[in-house]
């Protein structure tokens, strides 16, 4: 008993206290402490680097101003809206290429070539068509994020292993329950991985986009600190957005990890 | 007219099934003109040397492959397309790695509409049949690959088939995996008295379980023999060690050999001929 309780305690124990953990705190101490001493040393233009304190303050401040939270719902919601729409257009385009091989001839090296273009150079294009408003960006947030989708959700589906399908069919399920219980499920990872992709680059479509060009939006207001070199304010924004940044994608990748397969 | 008396006593009746694909290289019949009929409840086993159009022969019966002449009929019934009769059994990897396996065995339950707690009992009780109970709750990430096959065998056996179809099921396993399963779907197929249909490269395995062995010749493949096991039921695999046993083994080897020979030459050659194409 006493065995099995000392080895549970050391399982327990091993991943707060692994070299590679303690290298992970050591570099951000590292990061933090040089940040610091550059804050001190007054060999940079007046805020550029701002100290810790003045950033932590600069963070408070921000966390209770309600304005600032406005702004961030004007962003998530453009940023929802953006995948929300990219990521079912994105969803249906790749299940009809990746189940059609003549239509995925004719179109999908429209998808290569267009996918890595930066869509920001189509923002002008979208001001004009859908004004200066937070619907020019759920628009170039929905084109960022249509490519990514599209692609894995095709790639996904050819790589579906065969034999399910023909077990599938050998149970003699409908065309329904062929989606629903074996084509879906079995392109889970793909699909995951592209609404994965799909949210990142969502977000650097929105964000880009209303730090080019708008009236409301955390875009804005990193631009609109930057523009009034309050240093600290700006990067208490981005610590905010970096965090939310991190906590949306493990969200998300949690989601597709429900089960876990051993199977190679 | 003989064949629809004949096939009063058959529950499933392959006729003149003729299979041609085309290849860059010209058309090749892959089963030519073969015809059998199997009995209700007999383990009724398709032998040949690979390349002799078994796995063809496979799809042909499950439905799977709609390019075919001949008519396959369960029943009486012609079938166009997978029939509700026939379960089959793949030889590759075929558990859904998303389900449970109380949830993959339930699957063809799920696929008619039958409500969740009953599918999940009927499911247990053909998880137990397959020596599983215990790991009802485990994905198949999770087990071994003889236990991943089980799975497969009791979900097929869960949608209650009047036929078992199987495509070497145990071609991926190690020898003892493939003996003690291979008992296991012995004992199985003895209990339910269920028609099995069983495509196989395995002469023990066929000569083991088998009440007829139909012995393919190598491409294109036709029947070259069928042959009667008269080995006493029930059996298990410590069959093999009998004398019968042996001297049935012996004489579908005899069939078999110079199949495989021309299989193996004709390969060679095809290689050859590659080599010096691409030369």
């Amino acid at each position: 008993m006493a065995e099995t309780g000392r080895l549970r305690q050391a399982a327990v124990a091993a991943p707060l206290l692994s070299p590679v953990t303690l290298l992970r705190v050591a570099i951000i101490l590292g990061v933090l402490a040089v940040w610091e001493f550059l804050a001190d040393s007054g060999w940079l233009y007046r805020d550029v680097v701002p100290s810790l304190l003045s950033i932590g303050r600069a963070l408070a401040a921000l966390l209770s101003d309600r304005n600032y939270y406005f702004n961030l719902g004007v962003t998530a919601a453009e940023i929802g809206a953006a995948l929300a729409i990219g990521g079912t257009t994105g969803l249906a385009v790749g299940l009809l290429l990746g189940g059609n091989r003549f239509l995925s001839k004719a179109f999908e090296p429209y998808l290569y070539y267009l996918g890595p273009t930066p869509k920001i150079i189509f923002f002008p294009v979208m001001i004009m068509w859908f004004g200066v408003g937070p619907e020019s960006k759920v628009a170039l947030g929905t084109l960022s994020c249509f490519f990514p989708v599209a692609l894995n959700v095709a790639a996904g589906m050819r790589q579906i292993d065969r034999v399910l399908i023909r077990v599938g069919e050998s149970f003699r399920a409908t065309t329904a329950q062929m989606v629903s219980k074996i084509y879906l499920p079995a392109m889970r990872h793909p699909i995951i991985n592209g609404v994965r992709l799909g949210f990142g680059f969502a977000l650097i479509g929105t964000l880009l986009a209303e730090t080019k060009l708008s009236n409301k939006g955390i875009g804005f207001l990193i631009i609109q600190a930057y523009s009034v070199f309050d240093m600290p304010r700006m990067y208490a924004m981005l610590i905010v957005l970096f965090v939310l940044a991190i906590g949306a994608n493990a969200l998300i990748g949690r989601l597709g990890g429900l089960d876990r397969i051993k199977r190679t | 007219m003989a064949l629809a008396q004949a096939s009063a006593d058959a529950i499933l009746v392959a006729d003149d099934i003729f299979v041609q694909f085309n290849t860059p290289e010209g058309p090749i019949t892959a089963v030519d003109n073969v015809s059998f009929k199997v009995r209700p409840s007999e383990f009724f086993s398709v032998i040949g040397p690979s390349g002799c159009g078994k796995s063809t022969l496979f799809n042909v019966i499950g439905g799977l492959l709609g390019q075919h002449q001949g008519v396959v009929s369960v029943g009486g019934e012609t079938i166009s397309g997978p029939h509700k009769s026939i379960g089959m059994v793949f030889q590759e990897e075929s558990t859904f790695p998303w389900r449970t396996v109380v949830d993959n065995v339930a699957f063809p339950l799920e696929l008619v509409g039958m409500p969740k707690g009953k599918r999940a009992e009927r499911a247990r009780h053909f998880i137990r049949m397959v020596g599983l109970d215990g790991f009802e709750n485990r994905y198949p990430g999770e087990l071994s690959g003889g236990m991943r096959q089980r799975v497969s065998l009791a979900r097929t056996l869960a949608s209650e088939p009047k036929i078992l179809l199987m495509d070497e099921p145990f071609a991926a396993l190690d020898e003892q995996t493939r003996l003690l399963l291979g008992d296991k779907v012995l004992q199985i197929q003895q209990q339910l008295k269920q028609t099995t249909l069983l495509i196989t490269h395995n002469i023990t395995e066929a000569v083991q379980m088998s009440d007829r062995i139909l012995v393919m010749t190598y491409r294109p493949g036709k029947v070259k023999r069928i042959v009667d096991i008269d080995l006493p039921r029930p059996r298990t695999s410590e069959i093999v060690s009998s004398e019968a046993f042996g001297r049935y083994v012996a004489q579908i080897w005899n069939d078999l050999r110079e199949e495989a020979n021309r299989g193996m030459r004709d390969e060679e050659k095809h290689m050859l001929n590659q080599d010096e194409r691409t030369a």
